[in-house]
């Protein structure tokens, strides 16, 4: 009897997944909160921000300044391919961390934010 | 008779708006939250500072020099795609594979920038256009 329900729970998710895609692409490495939260303002060194975060993505002169640029791209897409019909969504959102460094090489100030934890799987396209 | 004419006009109705529907895509695509000028209204030149902003808005994409400071950018994009193929239409009655197709594409993309005084007070701010929201209909005409 319980495998009986089990197959037929089986089969109705089964029914209704049908035509369902999901895909998923990244780019970069994830950006650990913890660690970006060790990072101290005023004392924190250049050296010290390399070992723990690893080489910036992209480094830039602010005003005479470094600022060490760590970003992570997240992409989800969902579809629903009902053969006649067709909708697909896909939704891209980064993660970005600015590290600003003053002309002594000690951190001046950390900036960030992480949008991909609010990205979710979406099919239906209207609407926000 | 009268009977069969009130069930067959909502049958004929349903099959063609089903028929209108056939060969239908609809894609959208999202890069970042719109920002609309409602969301960074909270932005006074002269007393805002870039902890304020990114408080509130997240950091921007990038980060540029200017020669008065800094300028922070947001990117954001909405993309809105439809096709109807009218081909599916002649599908059961022809050998032939016909397409009669429609689409359309709208790129909505903007990008918010806010300028920075040397200590992280802005400056100024602004949209490079005002975003007009792309339709999500195929006919391309």
């Amino acid at each position: 009897m319980k495998v009986g329900r089990c197959l037929l729970g089986f089969v109705i998710v089964a029914f209704l997944l049908q035509g369902c895609a999901f895909s998923r692409g990244t780019l970069g490495d994830d950006v650990k909160t913890e660690i970006v939260a060790t990072i101290q303002k005023g004392t924190t060194t250049k050296t010290e921000v390399v070992n723990l975060l690893g080489a910036p993505d992209r480094l830039l002169q602010l005003n005479g300044r470094d600022v060490f640029h760590y970003y992570r791209y997240d992409a989800k897409a969902g579809s629903l391919l009902l053969i006649l019909l067709n909708f697909t969504r896909l939704s891209v959102k980064s993660d970005d961390v600015f590290v600003i460094m003053n002309r002594d090489g000690i951190v001046e100030d950390v900036i960030s934010s992480k949008r991909t934890d609010s990205l979710g799987f979406r099919f239906w396209p209207f609407g926000e | 008779m009268k009977g069969v004419g009130k069930r067959t006009i909502p049958l004929l109705v349903s099959v063609m708006v089903c028929l209108s529907f056939m060969g239908c895509n609809v894609a959208r695509l999202t890069l970042n939250t719109t920002l609309t000028p409602e969301n960074v209204a909270f932005i006074v030149p002269g007393k805002t500072t870039l902890t304020e902003v990114v408080t509130k808005l997240g950091t921007p994409d990038t980060i540029t020099d200017a020669d008065s400071g800094v300028v922070a950018t947001y990117r954001f994009l909405d993309l809105k795609y439809s096709r109807v193929n009218f081909g599916w239409l002649a599908k059961p009655w022809t050998p032939v594979d016909p397409d009669v197709i429609f689409s359309r594409t709208g790129l909505g993309v903007d990008e918010f920038q806010v300028f920075y005084n040397p200590d992280w007070v802005v400056v100024q701010q602004g949209f490079q256009r005002s975003l007009t929201r792309p339709p999500f209909h195929p006919y391309p005409f």
